[in-house]
């Protein structure tokens, strides 16, 4: 009987197919042994430009073309290497290492294996992505060598190997091949001109020796660096490698968190309903206090202290279970700064330490006697604790040193530890291994975290880069980017290749014959105008109205056509999708679309032609919609106002001309318009946003530019014809793309979110507040009124903004068409329609639109590529929606900075006697809490965490020095009413009302601003303080 | 005839005549020593030759070739499956408090577990037949009852199998394997298809693996994704001598084999011609029970004998072409009268001694059954 099996012994050709066997695990618990057969192949190249073989064999394409090699031919040396060298870096080097390597200065002529590769798919996905990204540009030279298929370096695993040992073979095996190859195949002529070195980073001892044995160059990730330029630095950017962490398990053993439970736990766990799963969230005022939004409950899980949150970082993706009830507790009531609690730890050493400091759980139990006290609202909260983590959040973190922590012994070139304060309060410090620590105090610089181990108190990360000095601009800002995320790098080449060849010069053709004028309507007739914020470059929209001969009127959106400029899925708009939105910084704009087009050929500038996409309605005189049309067209802008010009001429008698005559029609239709909304229940929120009008000149007095967001009548013209083009567009596209149709909605708020609110609202002012619906929150916040405090009801507004969900956009197949709504502005259906040159959504929903009434598009066939994958467009609306969160933020984060500059200017501008006296505004209480308040100042739309010692209490000495006030923090005690919501703040000792400063809720103070450097700490840190100086 | 309605019985029946099944008949029940007709001993099996794992995509395999051309491959997949369980464990509260006692009893806790018949699933090919039919169902149940039936004895060397095969599918309270053995008879059934089925499953079962299990306790299974660590369904036994030793198996599947009686006699592996003039056909289910080196019974079934279709001779005294005469009407009788040489479909039962010895030669030490298992054993199952 011949046998079945395939005999590897007897057939020559055998040697080219073999067979990858594993196990495959299903996500609905099934296994599956899956076998694979290779076909191995002798004609992958090395990719070295000094091969003269791999040339002639490699495989080319369709159109007879090889890929290029990518290995340079004169490779850089170093003193270990003076003839050059490639590297070859196992797994470990790249899990330890990335940033080295992504480093520009060193790590040029990397072979990357494909058995490493997959090996760092299954270890580091976001690691994969970054080494993918390197393999695909061409600067850092890094070549993917799929040595699995090549018959030469193919590693068949043997009988009792493990996965590693036969992976370490490989990478040897590869490095001897390619040193063997090119000694063979090195072109004639450059014959004298040695080969470089092959040499392997690898961090395993093991693999290391073996490489000895086998005579293959290899030198740990460590070595290779210190014969490096610039080394010190270099060194910083390893992450503290497995090995090492490991070793110090076992000599110290002493362990300060419980470990995770196993992954299959956690799997039957959440199956079963005991555990569940969420979003990490650390309260932006306690940094031991978190919670999670689980599925599984309305309100979100509170987790608190160091052990129950377990080395969990805000961002991250964690399993918890539910405590015993006897351990529920309340919401914390007081303010914790990690800085000011730990500021005494000390980075090098552990052997002190617990997990949770006595300070820590001194302050702790104080919350806990709060929760078992009077408790009407502090009801004890269900809590829990992180048990394990499904995915890390973690991404690149801004800070600075604590100089305090690098110790006094910083000279010298010794490696020690430093601790590193992030930008962002939320993230806890992160323990640095730094050589530089004297050159990096002071500076802005960006750090990872590689890991947090059970024996580690903090998280321990490493260096990247420095941004520069603090507190200058260029690296302030580019924290702020790099915080939020903003994708600030100029366009790439292929981007501005996309760009219209002709430039700043290219016009809207000139023949109606053109195929630019197939499907568009001419409307260079039309008397259209613009109105915009001052300065604006980018004009996204432009309108108009006239009477119609029956009387009725037409009223014209008309939005930049950005859609014929960008066409989908070239490299302009992947970029664009990728960025989201355009994110406006107070002296900085980091555009979405290049600037030709931003401010150029989209911007629907005054007495030139644009090519726009309308919006034509029919409206009666009482603005009911009669018709409503959409279709491509050419506009010339009359007019470019801002909101300031417009008004002026609306409100000038003596102007009657038609283009004045067609404003004067547009802002009447809006008013009915607003008011129809209203009627309907559309909310009139606040926000407190502040401009800057950052133009003025540098003599004056930098506050001035601060200005509190004024709002004329043409404002909520344009915003409100924008709204109903929106509305309108929304429809027509779900109309059209019932399942793919890209619109926004506003979730309705559950109303358990306003529960403070409304208690604190009837506790102290006697006011309800219905949010039954929006109609009824619109009502109940117009009568939040009080007399005496005008700023009152925006505060309540802005209050109540926070007790909402945000608006999101999303694909109409993801939800019921009764979610569509639009809660804010009463709508039940909604999109992005008019600023597509800011916003990538809105580009989106102009090609559906388009696609909708069937525009052809210049060459006669349709462009609605992409418009209807859903899987495609929910990935784009889960990317803008963060975007746009991002932009939001990083713009306030902006203001925020710009502000405490100023004050800043001014008080060295003021301070005669070296100390700034400050600026006096008026502030309110927006949240009380047991040992300090929050503070909103409108003037600078600002606001601040006052603590104990930043209450100036009657009759007390003038000291605005902040290490002067700190030393009144022993002195001062509080008395904390938690329902009422009041705090009174006196000296120990002397209880008096007299004495004392008693706050409480939306009470309206007089405060002190000033900017101020944070003292004893040192490091320069700047924050912008809050005195109150009269209740 | 139709297929049909042979199915149950033996196999198709020889086209033989009466003539020839009598002479066979004969040659067969010879005292002591009996003739067979491709000269074998009584206990002698059918040349066989047998390799195993040859389906990359299984997780276990083998296939054995007779002779006389007549091969079977057997693959066995196993999956992962959710076990149904009593209303009162379901409920997840109970689950979660006994959640640590649970993992603590882990262990053990798995051979608390019983095992489920029905978790080892059987079908069976076999060229002209529909997988409905009775003869591959009747198969297919046969070799089944004997799999899940076996319970190893001594749990104390091995106690993965300690509930036997169902116990080893057992991976936590509510987890288990699904076993699907899928047996294809590669040539037209030439003799009755049981042995060589039963070989094949036997050689397949031995080189079945499974994933390693990286969950512990009551967890949702967790597997090791290195095929090359998975774990022998049977497992072996580490007591080896040398490397080059075949693996030693302190519990085996069982083996069916197909033993009939002809007169006195007792003959195994029949081929086709002799089961047609069987007196009983018995297919006794074997194990090496794994404390002691004895063979273990696991079952007996009895075949319906294909003889009692075939048709009578009518001896020559009778036959009215031979004598050109009317026959005696006297003689009427004769049917019920055993005529030398005359072939006489067989009726009624078989003697209990007949059976004894059949069981006993199986199962002696020595015996064939041993003789059977140890030429199993001297497969090489990698």
């Amino acid at each position: 009987m011949k046998s079945l099996r395939r005999d590897l012994s007897a057939n020559p050709q055998a040697a080219n197919v073999t067979s990858k066997v594993y196990v495959r695990s299903l996500k609905n618990g099934k296994v599956q042994k899956i076998v694979r057969e290779l076909y191995l192949r002798e004609d992958i190249p090395c990719s070295s430009k000094l091969c003269g073989q791999c040339p002639t064999i490699a495989p080319a394409d369709a159109n007879g073309n090889i890929a290029p090699f990518v290995l340079s031919d004169r490779p850089a040396g170093t003193t270990a290497f003076p003839r050059g060298h490639y590297l070859v870096p196992d797994t470990n080097a790249l899990l330890n290492g990335m940033d080295l390597f992504e480093h520009t200065g060193a790590f040029y002529d990397v072979i990357v294996l494909q058995t490493v590769l997959e090996e760092l798919k299954n270890r580091s996905l976001p690691l994969y992505n970054r080494l993918l990204a390197l393999v695909k540009s061409d600067e850092k030279r890094f070549y993917l060598f799929f040595n699995e298929f090549r018959r030469e370096t193919h590693v068949r695993r043997g009988p009792d190997e493990s996965i590693n040992d036969r992976n370490d073979r490989a990478v040897r095996l590869v490095a001897s091949w390619y040193s063997s190859h090119l000694q063979q195949s090195i072109r004639k002529g450059k014959k004298e001109k040695a080969i470089p070195a092959i040499v392997v980073i690898t961090d395993d001892k093991e693999n290391l020796r073996k490489c000895k044995e086998e005579n293959v160059t290899a030198l740990s990730l460590s070595d290779y660096v210190s014969g490096l330029e610039g080394s010190d630095m270099l060194l910083d950017m390893i992450s503290e490698s497995k090995d090492a962490r490991d070793s110090k398990e076992t000599n110290r053993g002493e362990l300060f968190y419980p470990e995770y439970y196993s992954m299959s736990k956690l799997k039957t766990g959440l199956g079963a309903g005991t555990l569940h799963q969420g979003v990490f969230n650390v309260s932006p005022y306690n940094y031991l206090e978190a919670s999670v939004k689980t599925a599984s409950f309305d309100k979100p899980l509170l987790i608190l202290g160091r052990d129950n949150s377990n080395r969990a970082i805000a961002g991250d993706s964690v399993v918890v279970e539910v405590l015993p009830q006897d351990q529920w507790k309340s919401p914390s009531t007081k303010i914790m700064d990690e800085e000011a609690v730990t500021r005494n730890d000390n980075p090098e050493t552990e052997e002190t330490e617990a997990v949770v400091s006595e300070r820590e759980r001194k302050a702790l139990q104080e919350e806990v006697k709060k929760a078992h006290g009077k408790t009407s609202e502090g009801k004890p909260q269900p809590t829990a604790k992180v048990v394990g983590v499904i995915k890390r959040g973690w991404r690149q973190y801004v800070g600075h040193v604590d100089s305090n922590s690098t110790g006094a012994q910083s000279s010298g070139r010794r490696q020690q530890n430093v601790f590193l304060l992030p930008m962002d309060k939320r993230i806890p410090k992160i323990r640095v291994r730094t050589r530089q620590a004297a050159n990096i105090v002071g500076q802005r610089i960006l750090v990872t975290i590689d890991a947090w181990d059970r024996d580690s108190r903090y998280p321990t990360g490493h260096f990247i880069r420095s941004l520069g000095e603090l507190e200058t601009k260029g690296a302030e800002t580019e924290a702020l980017l790099l915080e939020y995320d903003v994708q600030y790098k100029p366009f790439p080449k292929s981007v501005l290749d996309c760009l219209p060849s002709e430039g700043h010069d290219w016009k809207v053709p000139v023949s109606k014959e053109d195929k630019g004028w197939n499907g568009r309507k001419d409307l260079r007739d039309l008397l259209i105008c613009s109105i915009d914020p001052p300065g604006c470059q980018d004009i996204d929209d432009a309108l108009h109205a006239r009477v119609l001969p029956n009387g009725n009127f037409e009223v014209g959106v008309h939005i930049a056509d950005v859609s014929h400029f960008v066409k989908p899925n070239n490299p302009m708009d992947l970029e664009a999708s990728i960025r989201g939105t355009t994110v406006y910084l107070v002296d900085k704009r980091i555009d979405m679309l290049p600037h030709l087009l931003g401010t150029d050929l989209c911007s629907l500038k005054p007495y030139v032609e644009r090519y726009a996409f309308s919006v034509l309605w029919e409206m009666t005189p009482d603005a009911e919609i009669v018709s409503s049309n959409f279709t491509k067209s050419v506009i010339r802008s009359r007019e470019a106002f801002s909101y300031e010009q417009a008004q002026l001429r609306i409100d000038d008698k003596s102007q009657n001309d038609e283009l004045t005559q067609s404003m004067r029609t547009l802002l009447k239709f809006s008013k009915i318009l607003r008011q129809k909304r209203m009627d309907a229940g559309a909310l009139n929120l606040a926000s407190p946003e502040v401009r800057i009008e950052a133009d003025s000149d540098e003599v004056g007095d930098p506050l001035t530019d601060v200005k509190t967001k004024a709002m004329l009548d043409t404002n909520s013209l344009v915003e409100e014809f924008m709204l109903l083009a929106n509305i309108t567009v929304g429809t027509k596209v779900y109309e059209s793309f019932s399942q793919t149709a890209l619109l926004r909605r506003h979730a309705t708020p559950p109303p358990q979110n306003f529960e403070e609110l409304q208690n604190q609202l009837s506790k102290k002012r006697n006011m309800e507040l219905d949010v039954s619906s929006s109609r009824a929150l619109a009502d109940s916040l117009d009568r939040c009124v009080d007399p005496k405090n005008p700023f009152f009801n925006t505060l309540v507004r802005i209050l109540a903004t926070r007790c909402m969900t945000s608006a999101e956009y999303f694909c109409a197949g993801a939800f019921a068409e009764s979610e569509f709504r639009h809660y804010g502005l009463a709508s039940p259906i909604y999109t992005h329609f008019t600023s597509p040159i800011r916003r990538y959504a809105d580009l989106m929903v102009h090609r559906q639109l388009a696609s909708a009434i069937g525009y052809e598009g210049e060459d006669g066939h349709a462009i609605n590529e992409g418009v209807a994958t859903r899987n495609k467009l929910e990935d784009i609306c889960r990317n803008i929606n963060v975007r746009h969160r991002n932009a939001q933020h990083a713009g306030r984060a902006s203001i925020e900075y710009y502000v405490g500059q100023a004050l800043k200017a001014r008080g060295e501008k003021m301070a005669a006697d070296g100390v700034d006296a400050g600026i006096e505004e008026e502030g309110y209480v927006m949240r009380v809490f047991e040992n300090g308040v929050v503070i909103f100042v409108p003037r600078f739309g600002i606001e601040g965490v006052v603590r104990l010692e930043d209450f100036v209490l009657p009759g007390e000495s003038g000291a605005r020095s902040v290490a002067e006030r700190r030393e009144l923090v022993p002195h001062r005690t509080t008395d904390f009413d938690n329902e009422e919501y009041t705090l009174r703040v006196s000296e120990k000792g002397h209880p008096e009302a007299e004495r004392s400063v008693t706050v409480e809720l939306f009470q309206k103070v007089r405060v002190n601003i000033s900017s101020v450097k944070e003292e004893g700490r040192g490091a320069g840190k700047r924050r912008v303080r809050i005195l109150v100086t009269q209740a | 005839m139709s297929n049909q309605r042979q199915a149950s019985s033996a196999s198709q029946v020889p086209h033989l005549s009466p003539a020839e099944l009598s002479y066979l008949y004969t040659s067969l029940s010879l005292p002591k020593n009996p003739i067979r007709p491709d000269g074998r001993s009584p206990t002698q099996f059918r040349p066989l030759s047998a390799e195993t794992n040859i389906l990359p995509g299984t997780n276990g395999s083998a296939r054995i070739g007779f002779a006389d051309g007549t091969q079977a491959i057997v693959g066995v997949k196993a999956s992962v499956e959710k076990t149904i369980l009593a209303a009162d464990t379901l409920d997840s509260r109970s689950l979660a408090q006994h959640g640590d006692a649970l993992n603590r009893e882990g262990e053990e806790g798995s051979a608390a577990v019983s095992g489920q018949g029905e978790w080892v699933q059987m079908s069976i090919e076999i060229p002209g037949y529909r997988d409905d039919d009775a003869l591959p169902v009747f198969l297919g149940e046969m070799m089944r009852e004997s799999l899940v039936g076996s319970v190893a004895g001594g749990s104390e060397e091995v106690k993965e199998m300690a509930g036997g095969l169902k116990g080893r599918l057992v991976i936590n309270k509510r987890w288990h394997w699904r076993l699907y053995i899928d047996v294809l008879l590669l040539s037209q059934p030439l003799a009755y298809p049981l042995p060589l089925l039963s070989l094949t499953t036997h050689l397949a079962l031995l080189s079945t693996k499974l994933p390693k299990l990286k969950s512990t306790g009551e967890e949702d299974p967790f597997f090791d994704d290195d095929w090359a660590v998975a774990e022998y369904l049977y497992p072996r036994s580490n007591k080896q001598s040398s490397p080059s030793d075949a693996p030693t198996y302190p519990v085996r599947p069982p083996v069916t084999l197909l033993v009939i009686a002809v007169g006195e006699n007792v003959i195994f592996d029949p081929n086709r011609e002799e089961i047609a003039v069987a007196d009983a056909v018995l297919a006794i289910s074997i194990t090496r029970s794994s404390d002691s080196e004895n063979m273990k019974l696991l079952s007996i079934r009895s075949i319906d004998p294909p003889s009692r279709l075939t048709q009578p001779g009518i001896p020559n005294s009778e036959n009215v072409n031979m004598l050109g005469g009317p026959p005696a009407s006297s003689n009427q009788s004769g049917g019920q009268e055993e005529v030398g040489g005359v072939w006489r479909p067989r009726r009624g039962g078989v003697q209990r001694s007949v059976i004894t010895r059949m069981i006993k030669t199986v199962l002696q030490k020595g015996g064939v059954g041993e003789e059977v298992i140890q030429g199993l054993e001297g497969v090489k199952v990698e």
